[in-house]
C-alpha cells in the first residue's frame, strides 16, 4: 500500500511537470502544443550527451539541457506563433510535425537503442515496509517543489498575473497593455523547461529512446482534458488521478493495461463533464 | 462538376488503367498500388474532416483497426480478403462510435485530440500485447490480394475507383451539402433545425468504414501488419496528402496521395535521412502554403 502511494506519487509528479506547462500554453495561446513531448525527450538526451560526449558533471549538463530546451521553446514560439494562430489544423500539424522532426533527429544522432541518464543520487531508501530508489524519491520531491514554485510565480508576480490575465481574456489583457506575444514566448520557455526537467529526472529509471516523447505528450493531452483546459489546479489534480490510477491498475491487474487508463479517463470525462474536472465552462 | 474537371478525371483513370500495358514492372505497379491505397486513406479522411471541418488526428486508428482485424481473421480463421476487407471496415466502425459519441457533440479540438490519444494508445497496446499482436514485428503471412502483380494492381485500382465514386456521390448529395453547412457555420446549421451531431457521426462512420477497409487492403497487399499502422506518422502523412491536394476536395486528396507517395519513393536516395527530409517538407508546406499546393495551381485563371 505504501509502495503504491510512493510509486503513484512519482508518476504523478512527472505527469504534473508535463501537464502544467502544456496547460499554460493552452491558456495563453489556445493551442495544443503536440510537440510538448519533444521537450521531455530533448531534456533527457541533452543531459545524456552532455555527460557522455562533453564529460560535463551531471548537474551541469542537466542545467545546460534545461536552458537549451527552453531556448528551443522560444525558437518555436518565434517561428510558428503566426501560423499556429491561423487555424486549429495548422497548429496541430505544425506542432506534431515538430515532434516527428525531433524524433528523426534524435534517431539519426543517437541511434535507436535505449539509453539512460545517470542517477542524480544512487541507492534505495527504506520507508516502513516499502523500498524505493532514491532517484524516484528525488523526482517526487523536485516535482512537488517546482509545482509549488510555479504556483507562487503565477499568483505572486506581475508576470504571473499577466499570464493569468491572458488566459482569462486575451483581448482585455491586450487592452491593459500586456504584450501577448512576449508572454507567449516566456510561457513556451517555461513549459519547455519544466518538460525537460521531467525528462531528465525520469530518464534514469525510464528508457531514453528517440520515440519517448510521443506517449508523454499523449498523457499530457489526456490530463489537461480531464483537468479542464487551461486550469492549473485542474491539471495537478488530473495528474495525480492519472498517476495513481495507472499505478493502481499496474499493482492490481497488470502493467499491460495501464495505458488504457488515460484513454478511458478522457472518454469518460468528455461524456460526463466536457469542461473537465475544474474547468468552469467549456473552453470553446 | 464542370467539363474541365471531368476531362481531367477521365484522363487520369484511363492513364492509370493503361499502365500495365506499358510496363509490368513490379516496382512501378507496387508504387501505384500503395498510392491507390493511400488515396483511399486520404479521401476517407477528407470525407469526415474536409466536409465537416472536424480534423481527425487519429485516422490511423481506423486503418489499424481494419488492418489488424483483417490479419486476425485471415490468420486465425482463414477468411479470404473478400471477407476480411469489409469486416475490417466494420471493426473500424466500433472505434468510430467509441470516439465519436462523446466528442462530436462538443465544439473545439476535442475530437481531434481524442482520436490522436486513441490511436497512440492503440499503437502502444500492439507493442504491450505482443503475444497476440506480434509486437514490434507484427503479424506476417497474410494471404495476398491476388496472384500476379498486375491482378493486384487492378484490385487496388478498382477498390480506389469504387470507394471514391461512393464518397464523391455522398459529398455531392443533399447530405454532403448539410455536412459542408456544418463546416461553414455549425450554429446556423443547428438554427435551421439540423441535428449536426448526428450528421457528423454519420460522416465519421462513412470515413471510418472506408479507412478500415483500406487498412485491410493494405495489410493483404503487404501480407503483414505492424504497429506503424496505428502510428502518428501515418495520420500526419494522410492529413498532409489531403492538405497538399486541398482540403474538402476529394480529388485533391487523391492527387496529394499519389504525389506524396511517389515523392517518398524519390526520397529513397536519402537513405536514413528520408523521414527527416520528409518531415521538413511537411512542416514547410503547412508553414508557407496556407491553401495547399495543388488546389491553387488547379484554380489559377478562374474566378475565385
Amino acid at each position: 500500500m505504501l509502495e503504491l502511494l510512493l510509486y503513484g506519487g512519482v508518476s504523478s509528479a512527472i505527469y504534473a511537470l508535463l501537464a502544467v506547462g502544456f496547460t499554460l500554453i493552452f491558456g495563453v495561446a489556445r493551442v495544443f502544443n503536440l510537440g510538448h513531448g519533444s521537450f521531455y525527450a530533448l531534456g533527457a538526451y541533452f543531459t545524456y550527451a552532455g555527460q557522455t560526449y562533453f564529460k560535463l558533471p551531471l548537474l551541469l549538463s542537466a542545467a545546460a539541457a534545461v536552458a537549451l530546451v527552453a531556448g528551443i521553446g522560444v525558437g518555436m514560439a518565434r517561428a510558428f506563433a503566426t501560423p499556429m494562430q491561423r487555424s486549429v489544423l495548422a497548429a496541430l500539424m505544425i506542432t506534431l510535425g515538430f515532434a516527428l522532426l525531433v524524433e528523426q533527429i534524435l534517431l539519426l544522432t543517437f541511434g535507436s537503442q535505449a539509453r539512460n541518464v545517470q542517477n542524480m543520487i544512487a541507492g534505495t531508501v527504506q520507508i516502513g515496509a516499502a523500498s524505493i530508489s532514491a532517484q524516484r524519491l528525488l523526482t517526487l520531491a523536485v516535482g512537488a517543489g517546482l509545482i509549488a514554485a510555479l504556483w507562487l510565480f503565477i499568483h505572486k508576480t506581475r508576470l504571473g498575473a499577466a499570464i493569468l490575465a491572458i488566459s482569462q481574456d486575451r483581448e482585455a489583457a491586450q487592452y491593459q497593455g500586456i504584450n501577448t506575444a512576449r508572454i507567449f514566448t516566456i510561457v513556451m520557455a517555461l513549459s519547455a523547461g519544466l518538460a525537460a526537467i521531467a525528462g531528465i529526472l525520469a530518464g534514469s529509471f525510464l528508457t531514453v529512446q528517440p520515440d519517448m516523447g510521443i506517449l508523454p505528450m499523449v498523457k499530457a493531452v489526456s490530463i489537461v482534458i480531464v483537468g479542464g483546459l487551461g486550469s492549473i489546479p485542474g491539471s495537478i489534480i488530473a495528474a495525480l488521478l492519472l498517476g495513481y490510477g495507472e499505478t493502481a491498475v499496474a499493482f492490481l491487474f497488470s502493467t499491460r493495461f495501464t495505458e488504457l487508463v488515460s484513454l478511458g479517463a478522457v472518454l469518460l470525462v468528455l461524456s460526463l463533464r466536457p469542461a473537465g474536472l475544474l474547468g468552469k465552462r467549456a473552453a470553446f | 462538376m464542370n467539363r474541365r474537371s471531368l476531362a481531367a478525371i477521365a484522363l487520369a483513370v484511363t492513364a492509370l488503367a493503361a499502365v500495365p500495358l506499358a510496363s509490368k514492372s513490379d516496382y512501378l505497379l507496387g508504387v501505384l498500388i500503395v498510392s491507390s491505397i493511400f488515396a483511399v486513406f486520404a479521401a476517407s479522411w477528407d470525407f469526415m474532416s474536409g466536409q465537416t471541418g472536424r480534423e481527425n488526428f487519429g485516422h490511423a486508428l481506423f486503418i489499424g483497426a481494419g488492418a489488424y482485424s483483417a490479419a486476425f481473421l485471415n490468420l486465425e480463421f482463414g477468411l479470404p480478403p473478400a471477407a476480411t476487407v469489409p469486416l475490417g471496415g466494420v471493426a473500424a466502425l466500433f472505434f468510430a462510435v467509441l470516439i465519436g459519441l462523446p466528442t462530436l457533440r462538443l465544439s473545439g479540438p476535442y475530437f481531434a485530440v481524442a482520436t490522436l490519444v486513441a490511436a497512440s494508445i492503440m499503437e502502444r497496446l500492439t507493442l504491450v500485447l505482443w503475444e497476440t499482436t506480434g509486437g514490434e514485428e507484427g503479424l506476417t503471412g497474410l494471404s495476398a490480394l491476388a496472384r500476379t502483380s498486375v491482378a493486384r494492381y487492378y484490385v487496388a485500382l478498382t477498390f480506389l475507383a469504387v470507394t471514391v465514386g461512393i464518397l464523391v456521390a455522398l459529398a455531392r448529395s443533399r447530405w454532403g451539402l448539410i455536412l459542408r453547412a456544418i463546416r461553414g457555420d455549425e450554429a446556423a446549421a443547428q438554427a435551421a433545425g439540423t441535428n449536426t451531431t448526428l450528421h457528423k457521426m454519420g460522416a465519421l462512420l462513412v470515413s471510418a468504414f472506408a479507412a478500415g477497409m483500406a487498412g485491410a487492403v493494405y495489410a493483404h497487399y503487404q501480407q503483414s501488419v505492424g504497429p506503424h499502422v496505428f502510428g502518428v506518422i501515418l495520420t500526419v502523412t494522410i492529413i498532409t496528402m489531403a492538405y497538399v491536394g486541398g482540403i474538402g476536395t476529394t480529388y485533391g486528396a487523391i492527387a496529394g496521395a499519389f504525389l506524396l507517395t511517389i515523392m517518398t519513393e524519390g526520397l529513397r536516395q536519402f537513405g536514413e535521412f528520408r523521414l527527416l527530409v520528409y518531415t521538413l517538407f511537411l512542416i514547410a508546406i503547412i508553414r508557407f502554403l496556407p491553401d495547399g499546393l495543388l488546389l491553387p495551381i488547379f484554380q489559377r485563371g478562374r474566378t475565385p
